[in-house]
């Protein structure tokens, strides 16, 4: 019987598939998501899965799940999102079960033009003023629901404006169904609407220069948030119900050299203080981002500076902590740490959090990085006969103090890398890393405790045969604060194009002596991906995309799938 | 399980088969807005591969890719299309970081800073390869990737000219 309906489904899908083609009613693409843990006592790990907020009634099962569809039919576009939590993984906001339709939109483009109603994601720039964006990893999803326009003149001047209220805050009751309920920060619409525009006027292609790339670019933001009756005092801290934020920018790039700087006013921002003004007041924001380099030739060098004061641009200022005002999702920009995103496990275990001055006694912050790639080709000397890869980065940040100055500010983080990729022969190749990290204790940034991390990284690639492959991760973290020195390793075994297994291990020989292992496998075949794991992690930051959001330590069998169609 | 998983691979192989590229403003390497949908008009079949600079599977799969190409070409013409998907955290940085691995010479660099052609590709996770065929219609397409599995990738394109 199953496989009658299997062979039913294929035809059907078949026989679909060769319809559209003919008749040409467009197409639907679309995208499934399930990540699913079973968590497991470990008191080792100090994890109790009853002590978990969103684990009742001895339910030790968790889920996260989105599935996204769209439509194309020549120029118009339509599409919606759902996402299900039965509950939320360990860690994620807190929220009951729930179903609920998240995004929905319809979209029509034009050569010159489009015009998109529902949901829709949009950035100004570096996302400085304006971001609204997903990432599943950190629960952060700030759609806008409202209308956007966009007016293109060919590739020489590009406009847009939209209006929009941010998602943020609790689920309506119309689009919980099937019995799930609850709240879910992330779904739902807020009580505040952001309007904003951006003009891009490229003057290099205006003026038919090919060498050249220059451009100029501009936005504007108000946002508006009530200000609520029984917090009439804001408004004596200079608080406004519509905030306006600007920003201009100079892009440009010439055989390889370019530069890039933005200016950045976001207007009045809101900065927590003791309860005597109902814990706000407000000052205003300003942001400035320098990047500039040369790429060519093999060499890739960045130089990145950025200053950054008063720039929390919250959705919800004036809320309380009822709708989210203290998550990590309550943000309308994008300010992230301007420093190596690390990826091996020992060198991830102290991430820069960046100052966006939301606490009275710190404005911000300042500081730069340098990053340099350099190709050593084959047959030079050091490129040998089959090349060499190096990277090093450094950076340093300082806090501002009180006014935005830097008298008297501290030292927030700094670190230096430097790793080379070398292949050795036709099998085998090699990444050796070296990593210093001194960074400050997490959030509170008081600059009076600083701890320094050495670690290295052999990352070594096998390949037995063109299917079967080895590698092999060995690491090392010697510190003296904290918890002190650990050591690491990771095996993983590829057998192409469709299986991989590993195991891992992190080990904390100078302090707790604690292992938090790891062991999983993988399948990928098309467009399908289901991996699953068992293991025990440790307690943390998630850091994606600059933002980072703590999660607890937790043990237990995971499985993830991953399709797109 | 095997021919349930099988089947499923199979229905999302023919509902992708006539998926086509759309039209998303990204940038270029050079920072100008770039229109997705002219990487058609060159007519030639393309490999498009969405990666990221904190996605080592990524970066080993183009890697492989580049170090193939020289004795792909000489069986097959076709594109490779490199984008980004690293927000402007990283976008400066994945500039240099292609630079320093010497793909801006044989790979048509985009940048997807805030994921919008991602989200219109469908595409959940990187890595994640599309085959493209002269006509704009996308053939092959493949998440994850296992060391080796560019030669699948290689089959598909080869395949996608004979059609």
């Amino acid at each position: 019987m199953k496989k009658t309906v299997l062979a039913i489904l294929c035809l059907a899908f078949a026989a679909a598939a060769s319809a559209q083609e003919k008749k040409d009613w467009g197409y639907v693409t679309g995208s499934l998501e399930s990540n699913n843990n079973l968590y497991v006592e470990d008191v080792a790990n100090d994890f109790y899965p009853s002590m978990q907020p969103q684990l009742k009634d001895g339910n030790t099962f968790a889920s996260n799940d989105y599935l996204k569809v769209d439509y194309y039919k020549d120029r118009l576009s339509a599409g919606l999102q759902m996402e299900m939590y039965s509950p939320t993984l360990v860690g994620y906001p807190i929220s009951e079960n729930v179903l609920a339709l998240s995004n929905l939109y319809v979209s029509w483009k034009d050569k010159s033009y489009s015009v998109t109603a529902g949901t829709f994601y949009d950035q100004f720039g570096s996302g400085l003023l304006f971001r609204s964006w997903e990432d599943r990893m950190l629960g952060l999803n700030n759609a806008l629901l409202g209308v956007r326009a966009t007016y293109g003149w060919e590739d020489k001047i590009a406009f847009k404006a939209f209006w929009g209220i941010p998602r943020l805050g609790k689920i309506s009751d119309n689009v919980a169904m099937m019995g799930y309920e609850g709240d879910f920060f992330g779904f739902g619409l807020t009580d505040v609407n952001v309007a904003g525009a951006d003009l891009s006027i490229s003057i290099s292609r205006l003026l038919g220069m090919d060498a050249l790339s220059l451009s100029l670019e501009g936005s504007v933001l108000n946002k508006h948030e009530a200000i609520p009756v029984d917090f009439e005092k804001l408004s004596e801290a200079g608080c406004l119900e519509n905030n306006i934020g600007w920003s201009g920018r100079l892009n440009m790039d010439y055989d390889g050299f370019f530069f890039k700087g933005e200016y950045v006013d976001a207007g009045k921002q809101i900065v927590s203080v003791p309860a005597a003004m109902n814990g706000r007041k407000a000052e205003n924001g300003n942001a400035q981002l320098v990047e500039l380099g040369y790429n060519g030739n093999g060499l890739g060098l960045t130089v990145t500076g950025r200053r950054m004061q008063r720039m929390n641009q919250r959705i919800y200022n004036y809320n309380g902590s009822d709708n989210g005002y203290e998550s990590a999702a309550n943000m309308l920009s994008y300010r992230p740490a301007m420093s190596t995103q690390y990826t091996y496990m020992l060198t991830t275990l102290n991430p820069y959090s960046p100052q966006v001055g939301d606490k009275v006694i710190k404005a911000g912050e300042i500081g730069g990085q340098i990053d340099a790639f350099y190709n050593f080709r084959r047959g030079t000397k050091l490129g040998g006969k089959r090349g060499m890869k190096v990277h090093a980065n450094f950076s340093s940040w300082y806090s501002l103090n009180e006014n935005g100055g830097t008298e008297g500010s501290e030292l927030l983080y700094r670190d230096f890398s430097i790793d080379v990729e070398k292949q050795w022969t036709k099998k085998f190749k090699s990444t050796l890393m070296y990593c210093m990290q001194d960074y400050n204790k997490h959030h509170e940034m008081t600059g009076r405790y600083i701890g320094t991390a050495h670690v290295v990284v052999a990352d070594m690639l096998y390949k037995w045969t063109s299917k079967l492959s080895s590698r092999l991760e060995l690491q090392y973290l010697s510190s003296k604060d904290d918890q002190k020195d650990w050591m690491a390793g990771l095996l993983e075994v590829n057998f192409a194009p469709h299986w991989s297994v590993f195991a891992s291990d992190m080990w904390n020989h100078g302090d707790t002596k604690l292992h938090y292992y790891n062991a999983g496998v993988s399948f990928s075949m098309s467009n399908l991906r289901v991996a699953a794991g068992y293991g025990r992690y440790r307690a943390g930051y998630i850091c994606s995309g600059g933002v980072c959001r703590a999660i607890p330590a937790y043990t237990g069998a995971n499985l993830s799938l991953t399709a797109s169609f | 399980m095997k021919r349930f998983l099988f089947c499923l691979a199979a229905m999302l192989v023919a509902a992708s088969a006539f998926a086509q590229v759309p039209s998303v403003k990204v940038e270029n390497s050079k920072g100008e807005t770039f229109d997705t949908a002219s990487l058609l008009e060159e007519a030639t079949p393309m490999i498009v591969s969405f990666w990221s600079t904190t996605c080592k599977p990524c970066i080993r799969e183009l890697e492989a890719i580049y170090e193939s190409l020289p004795d792909w070409l000489e069986e097959v013409d076709f594109r490779v299309v490199a984008v980004s998907t690293d927000d402007s955290r990283q976008l400066a940085k994945a500039k240099s970081f292609a630079e320093g691995r010497g793909w801006g010479s044989d790979f048509t660099l985009l940048f997807d800073k805030n994921q919008d052609f991602m989200r219109a590709m469908n595409v959940p996770v990187v890595p994640h390869v599309f085959v493209i065929d002269a006509k704009g219609k996308i053939v092959f397409s493949h998440t994850a990737y296992v060391q080796g599995g560019e030669v699948e990738l290689f089959e598909a394109v080869k395949k996608s000219v004979r059609k």
